[in-house]
């Protein structure tokens, strides 16, 4: 007999308060004049900072919780707070961008923090079912978020094949997890780790399901051959809802990720991580060489966001491979520099872009190393720790996760992921010498940056260069971090 | 006060910031007082520091700041295992309390003179903001205990100056002389690097204390190849930054930025770097002979022929970019010989008598509205008697007439290359002429510029104007310590203590040994006496020449014939590089790349018919990558990108059946293989 | 025996049904299929003697939501979507990777299938406490995935007006 107890709700509460504020937002938005509708987003970003204060002041005990359905551990409380500040970065980033795109709603600001829930409960949960529902409310309310802007055919293009493909892979993750239940009875994590350690548990279809419910995650992720669906939506979706999408979401998929294959995979060790060598290889290598060609930033930083996701897959495949916490801690680590300079870039670009998000070809900023040096120097700034230049965030993440998968003995992977990542510095490198070393006049934005956004774009811009300069605490809390409960 | 000694790069830094930030919105006068007295702050700080070394016995402070990159265990070269760790710390000893001096102090001068010199250009904060930034980097290189951090500020300073020198951007002649620095700039610090990792293998340790007792621990075998190689590679890195032969192209170019940046980077701080790091790693070159004989042979040359140069330069400040490659090159002899010391002191006086050379060139060149041909100018002496005077004093200086700093340090190094350890005639002989060279084009600057009758324009004549108070303010400081900077270092032989040499003493302590050779304190004198003698002559034919009988000059000229071509021409070196490496790379619409590509292949022909083939292909090409390595692989990249492309047709029906594909071969490995 | 034989005709009957719900051009057929589809998993449940799920089968989905279907199928103008040309002409070729996916994922039951929990059939006795059954486990171990899907509810709604409205001001 079970019944709700205080420490179990403690251990959600983030959620509550997120989903709380995001109904109280809508509530709100008839009681709001037209023009001062950024009030609700002061309203929502304030649900983010009671929500991580709250989780501060009032820590929970590990443990778990809902009859074994959440798993509050340090796994958990790393990634939440990681959620936590990408929604924070990604409000104050949309307020200004909002108002000057005319999509001024209430919904926007509900629909970021309802799929911060979710992925919150991806993150915290250790129930299949809970996680699968968590995957669906972070999905549905990006699928709208990304058509947000509806009188843009680009935008609703973007939001109807996320949905449609998006809804497909969740299908195959359902499916794993129904064979998954058929196989052992459970849908728990933890009954299913124990049940699954039995001998001649292991069959061809317990490997089949887990490559199921690969697929629907990969998805998420976006890795080859399901990241098919990337470019097109994250080039088409609102440029502060791509920030949002390319990273939190992102982020869950892989704590998924982690907490499946580095807690289930068993015996099927060996077979479940050539999958991921495979797609890690596969996925860094497409992600970089076709982002080589384009001539459109946004579409380029997704597939950069590809390759990323691959560079992650390569620290999932030491993790697994090697077994100790190196791997793990490499891939919290990454995700967390990913998250802000994929954040600061694409809400960066969101303003530069102009009304309308006219301006997104990489030609457009040409010049603009004169014409706005503050706001060049940043995106600079961004691209160079995207590609991994020393004394930023994307240097040490880079550097942990190939240590890693040295000391796991994968060379080949390592080498593949290296030549890819000097590969990847020829097309971030092209934008900062096009805005530094082009003649001509800049077709992007040259109004100064709004406030909100200026505060978001320092804070990441902070957050690269602490990660960068003093590595070693951060490094500390992710390998702190990266032992799930189960 | 040393405690917090971070401050003093982290000052420059915070005022490169402030003009990033709020730059274009704030006053011109708040941009200046923050930007000028932010480093102001920082050499009164360096100042401070400096004394409070002095109380220190053994004139030693670390301090580190907290881990930078741990890096882990390893396994060295020797199969001992290694665990690497690299701090941000700061070393202040003798040696880089000098630079720190010399770099806050002739940088704050310098920022003074600015507020003058800058104030009619656009993007007054701008300038500053990169000023700032640059006295960060320097001070990072100066003070830094590592040669990682080195190298970040090495490269800082290296995009400062590149940033700088581009700063009229407007002009095309700027953005290329911006480019060419940067990309010869990178040969270099590709060499700095490789010595960096072939240290990081062999000792375990970037750090220059450990690196330098490791080396003094008589472990090393003298003649050390791996050793050697380091130093080579080191020295390359110096090269590039110090603009010597064969790196030094970049130099007279890049005086298309503005006069105060010549003066800051390109003569008194970051060119001076490699001679810095040089003496840095001292330990490791004592072990090294034959790399110091590399070191003193291409100082020594470089000092002859960079002075030939400048005899037939026309533009006042080419002649005063190869002047500094010239006395660059004198600093090498000495690092060559073992007399680092010596290099150091002429480090310090050159910074004083160039920094004020440039700026008083400068000077000239704002009274004259822009004009920088000397064969337009003449006759200046008394309507800007100030500058005259001062440029006066600092050219004695160079030249090296006694008691001015520059005879001092100068006659140290010709002392030092011709009685040191490492010394030879030949050394001396060079350097010998050098100094004659060198009182020749200076005086043949003075005379044509500032003698003589007037050749200038004449609607630019009616504007000459002295220039502002705080442009002469800086001239006058920088003259005074070019007249008393030589006492700090005075010879014995001539009454004095040599107290700078002393001080630095205790970093130049090697075990192997640098005793002189044994001369009599006479051969000194007479040296000395020979030195000054040329100094003379040099001026005596500048004199004969340019004033007595102006029309002469022609006639020497022509009947130097060829000579004079050559000369004028600057040894043509610019054109056979270009013929060499850039006119063939621009075939392929690649200069910047194509040319790391030939220096590092060197089969040219091989790779000339490699990248004939592939600028057939890649017409796609529009961008400068500087790395040529990745060039060449952007190019296959791009090949294989298309594939990529295909896939993505934007159906959604095609995406859905892609995801089936996937799903269906990863399910089928599985299936297959378990 | 006569419940396996059931249980088969119910499959086909699902299986084939489904499979004419998404060929059929005129959405009023593919819907009524889909009613189809829904009876005769209903019937599943009834031979597994889940009442329960039985009835909300039939209660909600055919009695519910698909009557809301049939009507927005209705106020939207059938004719067009008959007459729009289609698309995917690949059909050949998605035919053929679904069919050898099903064939792995066949191969890969036939496999494993020993270690497949079979749903059995509840014993007669059980019957009475079936509903109870569902009650406990949704509302004691299931507590909070039912919670939580009523958040997911949410945002589907919001979506789904948010995108539907017309105009916004």
């Amino acid at each position: 007999m079970t019944t709700v107890s205080i420490p179990d709700v403690m251990r959600i509460l983030p959620e509550l308060i997120l989903a709380g504020f995001a109904i109280l937002v809508m509530l709100f938005e008839p009681f709001v004049p037209a023009g001062r509708k950024r009030v609700l987003g002061w309203i929502a970003l304030l649900g983010v900072l009671v929500a991580g204060m709250a989780f501060t002041w009032a820590p929970p005990n590990a443990g778990m919780a809902f009859s074994g359905s959440i798993a509050a551990d340090g796994f958990s409380y790393f990634f939440i707070f990681l959620f936590l500040t990408i929604a924070a970065l990604a409000l104050l980033g949309s307020i200004n961008y909002l108002e000057r795109d005319n999509i001024h709603h209430a919904e926007y600001y509900a629909l970021i923090l309802f799929s911060t829930v979710g992925m919150c409960f991806m993150a915290a949960s250790a129930e299949l079912i809970m996680i699968f529902l968590g995957l669906e409310i972070s999905s549905l309310s990006t699928y709208v978020l990304a058509g947000f802007r509806r009188h843009d055919p680009r935008s609703n293009e973007s939001a109807m094949k996320y949905f449609l493909l998006g809804s497909f892979a969740t299908a195959f993750f359902l499916y794993g997890i129904a064979f998954v239940y058929g196989l052992t009875g459970t849908t728990n994590l933890v009954d299913l780790a124990a049940d699954l350690a039995q001998p001649g548990k292991w069959s061809t279809l317990t490997r089949a399901a887990l490559i199921l419910m690969f697929v629907g995650l990969a998805f998420k992720v976006s890795t080859v051959p399901f990241q098919i669906w990337t470019p097109d939506v994250y080039q088409g979706a609102p440029a502060p809802v791509t920030a949002f999408l390319s990273t939190g979401p992102k982020a869950a998929a892989f704590a998924v990720l982690v907490r499946i294959f580095l807690g289930l995979a068993g015996p099927s060790g060996p077979a479940a991580f050539w999958v991921i060598w495979i797609s890690a290889a596969l996925t860094m290598t497409v992600g970089n060489f076709a982002a080589l060609l384009q001539k459109n930033v946004k579409r380029m930083l997704a597939y950069s966001a590809i390759a990323h996701a691959g560079y992650v897959l390569v620290g999932l495949a030491a993790a697994m491979a090697s077994g100790s916490t190196e791997g793990a801690s490499a891939v919290l680590f990454y995700l967390a520099a990913y998250a802000f300079m994929n954040v600061g870039a694409f809400l960066l670009i969101a303003h530069l872009a102009g009304p309308g998000e006219g301006r997104t070809e990489i030609s457009d900023f040409t010049g603009l190393g004169r014409a706005a040096p503050g706001a060049a120097a940043c995106l600079t700034v961004f691209m160079l720790s995207l590609s991994g230049i020393p004394s930023t965030a994307g240097f040490f993440a880079k550097f942990y996760v190939f240590r890693a998968s040295v000391h796991a003995g994968l060379i080949g992977l390592t080498i593949i992921a290296v030549l890819n990542s000097v590969v990847s510095v020829y097309y971030y490198l092209n934008l900062v010498v096009t805005m530094y070393m082009r003649e001509g006049e800049p077709q992007a934005a040259r109004t100064p940056m709004p406030l909100p956004l200026y505060s978001a774009i320092a804070a990441s811009l902070f957050a690269i260069f602490y990660l960068g300069l003093y590595p070693n605490h951060f490094l500390l809390l992710s390998t702190l971090s990266s032992k799930p409960l189960p | 006060m040393l405690e917090r000694i971070w401050l003093i790069p982290l000052l420059p830094a915070l005022g490169a910031a402030f003009q990033f930030f709020f730059g274009r919105k704030v006053k011109k006068s708040v941009v200046s007082l923050v930007s000028v007295g932010l480093p102001g702050v920082s050499f009164a700080w360096a100042i401070g520091c400096f004394f409070a070394l002095l109380g220190r016995p053994e004139h030693l402070f670390t301090k580190v700041l907290y881990d930078w990159w741990p890096v882990g265990a390893f396994h060295l070269s020797s199969g001992a295992m290694g665990n690497l760790n690299v701090h941000v710390g700061f070393l202040l000893d003798p040696l880089s309390a000098v630079m720190m001096l010399v770099v806050t102090g002739v940088g704050f001068i310098i920022h003074v003179y600015s507020i003058g010199y800058m104030a009619h250009e656009g993007g007054y904060y701008r300038f500053f903001g990169y000023m700032n930034l640059f006295m960060f980097s320097m001070l990072v290189l100066v003070l830094s205990d590592n040669f990682l951090m080195m190298f970040v500020g090495w490269e800082g300073v290296g995009l400062c100056s590149y940033l700088l020198i581009g700063f009229f951007f407007h002009r095309r002649s700027a953005s290329d002389a911006g480019k060419k620095a940067f990309v010869v700039n990178r040969i270099g610090d590709a060499a700095f690097l490789l010595g960096m990792m072939l240290i990081v293998v062999t000792f375990g340790t970037v750090n220059f204390q450990a690196v330098t007792e490791a080396a003094r621990s008589g472990h090393y075998p003298i003649l050390d190849p791996t050793i050697t190689a380091i130093c080579i590679l080191l020295f390359i890195g110096a090269i590039g930054k110090s603009a010597q032969i064969p790196l030094y192209v970049w130099l007279p170019d890049a005086m298309e930025g503005p006069t105060p940046v010549s003066a800051l980077i390109h003569a008194a701080t970051m060119v001076t770097a490699g001679v810095y790091m040089v003496s840095r790693a001292n330990a490791l070159f004592m072990l090294a002979p034959a790399a110091m004989a590399l070191v003193a042979g291409i100082g020594a040359a470089t000092a002859f022929f960079a002075a030939t140069i400048a005899i037939t330069q026309n533009d006042i400040k080419r002649v005063l970019a190869y002047s500094t490659i010239s006395q660059l090159g004198y600093m090498f002899t000495a690092c060559g010989v073992g007399a680092f010391a010596a290099g150091i002191f002429h480090l310090m006086s050159h910074a004083f008598f160039k920094a004020l050379l440039f700026l008083a060139a400068g000077s000239v060149i704002h009274a004259l509205s822009g004009e920088q041909d000397m064969r337009k100018m003449g006759g200046l002496r008394e309507k800007i008697p100030v500058t005259y005077w001062t440029y006066l004093i600092a050219a004695l200086a160079i030249s090296g007439i006694p008691p001015l700093s520059g005879f001092v340090s100068k006659d140290e190094i010709l002392w030092q290359s011709y009685a040191g350890p490492h010394g030879h005639l030949v050394l001396w002989v060079a350097g010998w002429v050098t100094a004659g060279l060198t009182a020749l084009y200076m005086f043949r600057q003075i005379y044509m510029t500032f003698h003589g009758t007037s050749r200038v324009e004449p609607e630019v004549e009616h504007h000459i104007h002295e220039s502002p108070r705080s442009m002469l303010a800086a001239l006058v400081t920088l003259a005074g310590l070019s007249v008393i900077g030589g006492f700090i270092g005075w010879p014995d032989l001539l009454g004095g203590s040599d107290r700078l040499g002393h001080f630095l003493d205790p970093v130049f302590e090697n075990p192997v040994p640098v005793a002189l050779k044994n001369y009599s304190a006479g051969r000194e004198f007479d040296l000395m006496f020979l030195s000054v003698l040329i100094a003379c002559t040099g001026i005596y034919v500048a004199y004969r020449i340019y004033v007595r009988r102006p029309e002469v000059a022609d006639r020497v000229a022509k009947s130097f014939g060829p000579g004079y071509e050559i000369l004028l021409n600057k040894y043509y070196v610019d054109e056979l590089y270009d013929a060499l490496f850039v006119n063939r790379v621009k075939n392929i619409g690649n200069a910047a790349s194509g040319f790391d590509q030939y220096v590092v292949d060197g089969g040219v022909n091989g790779v000339g018919w490699t990248t004939r083939l592939t600028a057939n292909l890649s017409r796609l090409w529009d961008l400068y990558v500087i790395d040529g390595a990745v060039n060449v692989a952007a190019f296959f990249t791009k090949l294989m990108s298309y594939p990529a492309r295909v896939i993505q047709t934007g159906l959604v029906q095609s995406y859905a059946w892609l995801i089936v594909l996937g799903v269906l071969i990863f399910m089928g490995y599985y299936l297959v293989h378990f | 025996m006569v419940a396996e034989v059931t249980f088969f005709i119910l499959s086909a009957l699902a299986l084939g049904s489904a499979v004419m719900v998404i060929t059929r051009r005129n959405p009023v057929h593919s819907a009524l299929w889909l009613i189809v589809t829904l009876f005769s998993v209903g019937g599943v449940f009834l031979i597994l003697r889940a009442p329960f799920l039985f009835a909300v089968q039939i209660i909600l989905y055919v009695g519910g939501i698909m009557v809301l279907i049939i009507f927005v199928i209705m106020l939207v103008s059938v004719d067009v979507s008959g007459r729009q040309q289609q698309f995917s002409r690949q059909w050949l070729v998605g035919l053929t990777t679904v069919l050898i996916l099903a064939a792995e994922l066949g191969y890969a039951l036939y496999r494993g299938s020993k270690g497949f929990l079979l749903a059995r059939s509840a014993p007669a006795a059980a019957l009475e406490n079936n509903t109870q059954a569902i009650g406990t486990a949704l509302y004691q171990n299931y507590m909070l995935p039912v919670e939580i899907a009523s958040i997911l509810l949410l945002v589907a709604m919001v979506g789904a007006v948010l995108m539907a409205k017309r105009k916004m001001e």
